[in-house]
């Protein structure tokens, strides 16, 4: 917070005492109420958006609080619950196991995306174009297109499969665990990977070329350049990426709410899922408070151990 | 999760500061409306609205946000005046005290033994009644006379037991060509409750207890009725997008003419004339495992919100008469395929398909849950009910999945009974 142009004589005569004068070397501190205006914006925000809701959120989670009815304060009772509550733990498995594969899924997409359109060619931004486009179209939307994609009876996979003689009857990948594991990754690839490919595509652009060269006339050949040079030099937005595709898998929603609906029996159910349910369908607002609360801390502790990983520099490593 | 649930109620907030500040000459009332039965309640008002000086403003909600909506209004001290509610809520809402006691009302309308007894038992909480009938509908079965003639059946005699059904289904999928006995919606809980259920109670069962605060799921009429199913899914009798239904295919499923039987509700006859004249088909009320036929009383009651002013009132409940009349019961059952009151079939249906009647007839022996939890209990995707037929019926572990939704029904009626 040090402002080059503040005059730092005025300060000293204002504050100072006498008989100790500070070395002229350090500036003087600025004008603090000055500093409080400039952040007064955020920390409006950060109070009314998240820091009122979280102390909200813990009020109601010590409380029994149906959406009807009267509210009572049931102190750590929603918690103890939750300790016991299988189908929360379960929702909590499966999505860091969903999280896990698609995470890997989408990395190993988009870095030879990234790749393939870092070039110096004309046809290269369109193609740029054409990844990028479904990263454009909402959550939602996308799920519910997808949805009706997938329709075994109506669906446009179903009729094209079946038009190409590759199957006899509509596949119905939503009817089994692994087969709508497989087609939501399939769906959340297509539509993520071209965001992320634009990240790892920024750190690509940064690496210097008279780095490659010069390992190019060392005699480097494309694979280890790649190993040595490309990947240590783009670490940063490589992690950048993955704490972005982890954090939002975590609190998937949209693509279970709308194409597989939790099914089938209840095994693709996310932990947001969950709380929806909690709330919106027991309408036990304290008790998803309680669950969001928990997510909350699970999130805390997995983005802080990526946070720690991007903090380091390449150079220290 | 906070954030939405605030958005949601500052957004009620918003819309009813809105109403309210609309409705301030006392003598406009507001009516929230589930949005399937929005076009047939704004029919009605623009009615009511052209004949009178006081005005009925109708807000469509969407079917599942009701609850929700209506509940974060009332929270907030700022409900609509009435609302039309699916019948099954009124029990949660008139327990919760959110609902204007209209006991007085209903009684000494001359047309009072002609409501349907469904919506009045449902909208009756500690002796008191909180709701009267606005549209009603009924559960039955769809059969496809075109298959049953096929596969060598009288298309004339309706199955009487769901054991026949099941013997028709397999002989119609023996019809091969990607032809299916049987269509049910497996995976949506609203869905089972109005298609399955009518099994149990046409043999006399029940999955809740009368006040429904106890869960009696283990009965011989369910063994049989899942038995059955279990039978018809064994063969491949069973349409193969029934087990993850939702509900978004099934008419088209019929329509198809690849579809014996199919389990749906009174809307189904104006709606197959209309969109799909070439499908020849025939309706039946739902039987039992072994005979019997029962219904799902659908459909949805008009309740007053507590605390509203007497004038309001008095509108809300004038516009009751209003559509109770013989003239608009007539334009009801054109629009929504069956009037409010049990006394006017000759009236309602004159100029209408007769098959409608099949359903109107059932009414009189159709039932529903009457239940505080309805969403947790049967509409939840994760809820007990749900599993249970699914369980049952595609799983491997019947007693297991019975057993079970005992504990699951059990546990939250403890918690939500009132």
């Amino acid at each position: 917070m040090a402002f080059p142009t503040s005059p730092a004589p005025v300060a000293v005569a204002q504050g100072a005492t006498p008989t100790k004068p500070r070395p002229p070397a350090q500036p003087a501190e600025p004008k603090g109420w000055l500093g409080l205006v400039f952040m007064a914006p955020s920390l409006v925000f950060i109070t009314g958006l998240f820091l009122i809701p979280l102390g909200m959120t813990l009020w109601m989670s010590l409380h029994n609080w149906p959406l009807l009815g009267r509210v009572k304060f049931t102190g750590l009772a929603n918690y103890a619950e939750l300790a016991h509550d299988m189908q929360l733990w379960h929702s909590l498995g499966f999505t860091l196991l969903y999280t896990v594969l698609v995470t890997t899924a989408i990395m190993a997409v988009a870095l030879p995306l990234a790749l393939l359109v870092d070039r110096p060619l004309r046809l290269a931004g369109l193609f740029r174009t054409i990844y990028f486009m479904p990263v454009v179209i909402g959550f939602g939307a996308a799920s519910t297109l997808w949805m009706w994609l997938l329709n075994p009876d109506s669906g446009v996979f179903a009729q094209l499969l079946r038009g190409a003689g590759l199957v006899d009857s509509a596949p119905r990948p939503l009817e089994s665990f692994w087969p709508a594991l497989g087609v939501i990754i399939l769906m959340v690839v297509w539509k993520t990977a071209g965001f992320t490919m634009v990240i790892l595509l920024t750190g690509l652009q940064a690496i210097p070329a008279d780095v490659i060269e010069a390992a190019k006339i060392d005699g480097a050949s494309v694979f280890s350049r790649f190993r040595r040079i490309t990947l240590p030099l783009m670490r940063n937005s490589l992690l950048l990426a993955l704490v972005l595709n982890v954090t939002s898998s975590m609190l998937a929603f949209d693509q279970f709410f709308i194409i597989t609906q939790g099914g089938p029996a209840n095994s693709t159910i996310s932990a947001v899922f969950s709380i929806y349910l909690a709330s919106f369908s027991s309408y036990r607002l304290g008790y998803g408070a309680a669950m969001s609360f928990v997510l909350l801390v699970v999130l805390v502790a997995i983005s802080s151990v990526q946070l720690a990983f991007l903090r380091q520099r390449p150079e220290e490593s | 999760m906070l954030k939405i649930r605030w958005a949601l109620a500052a957004l009620s907030l918003a819309a009813s500061t809105v109403l309210a500040s609309a409705s301030a000459q006392a003598t406009d009332v507001t009516l929230w409306v589930r949005t399937s039965s929005g076009a047939v309640l704004q029919g009605l008002a623009d009615h009511y609205n052209a004949k009178h000086t006081d005005k009925i403003t109708v807000t469509q909600i969407t079917a599942e946000q009701m609850v929700p909506k209506l509940g974060a209004a009332i929270a907030g001290g700022e409900p609509p005046d009435g609302a039309v509610l699916d019948l099954i809520y009124l029990p949660t809402f008139a327990a919760a005290e959110g609902l204007e006691d209209i006991t007085e009302f209903a009684k000494s309308r001359p047309y009072f033994s002609a409501m349907s007894p469904s919506h009045i038992r449902l909208a009756t909480y500690e002796d008191k009644i909180y709701g009267v009938p606005a549209l009603p509908d009924a559960s039955i079965i769809a059969y496809n006379t075109d298959l049953f003639q096929k596969a060598g059946l009288d298309p004339a005699k309706a199955p009487a037991s769901l054991e026949e059904i099941a013997a028709d289904a397999k002989k119609i999928t023996a019809l091969g060509n990607e032809t299916y006995g049987f269509y049910f919606v497996a995976n949506s809980g609203s869905w089972l409750i109005y298609d399955f259920l009518p099994h149990l109670w046409a043999a006399g069962a029940d999955i809740l207890s009368e006040d429904g605060r106890t869960a009696t799921v283990d009965t011989p009429a369910f063994r049989e009725t899942v038995a059955a199913y279990r039978d018809m899914q064994k063969a491949g009798a069973i349409h193969p997008t029934s087990r993850s239904g939702n509900g978004n295919n099934a008419v088209e499923a019929f329509a198809s003419g690849k579809v014996g039987v199919l389990m749906t509700g009174s809307y189904i006859v104006n709606l197959l004339t209309s969109k799909y004249p070439d499908v020849k088909f025939a309706v039946a009320p739902i039987p039992g495992p072994k005979g019997g036929v029962s219904s799902f009383a659908g459909g949805d009651t008009l309740a007053v919100m507590k605390g509203i002013s007497a004038e309001k009132k008095k509108v809300l409940l004038d516009f009751v008469d209003f559509y109770m009349s013989p003239e608009e019961q007539v334009y009801i059952t054109k629009e929504s395929g069956m009037p409010s009151r049990t006394d006017l079939a000759a009236d309602a249906y004159a100029s209408f398909d007769k098959r409608n009647l099949v359903a109107y007839d059932v009414l009189s022996k159709a039932r529903t849950p009457y239940t505080f939890s309805s969403d947790e209990l049967f509409v939840s995707r994760t809820g007990p009910f749900l599993n249970l037929i699914q369980g049952t019926i595609f799983g491997d572990d019947v007693d297991g999945a019975i057993k079970k939704a005992q504990a699951d029904f059990t546990k939250i009626l403890e918690r939500t009974n009132p």
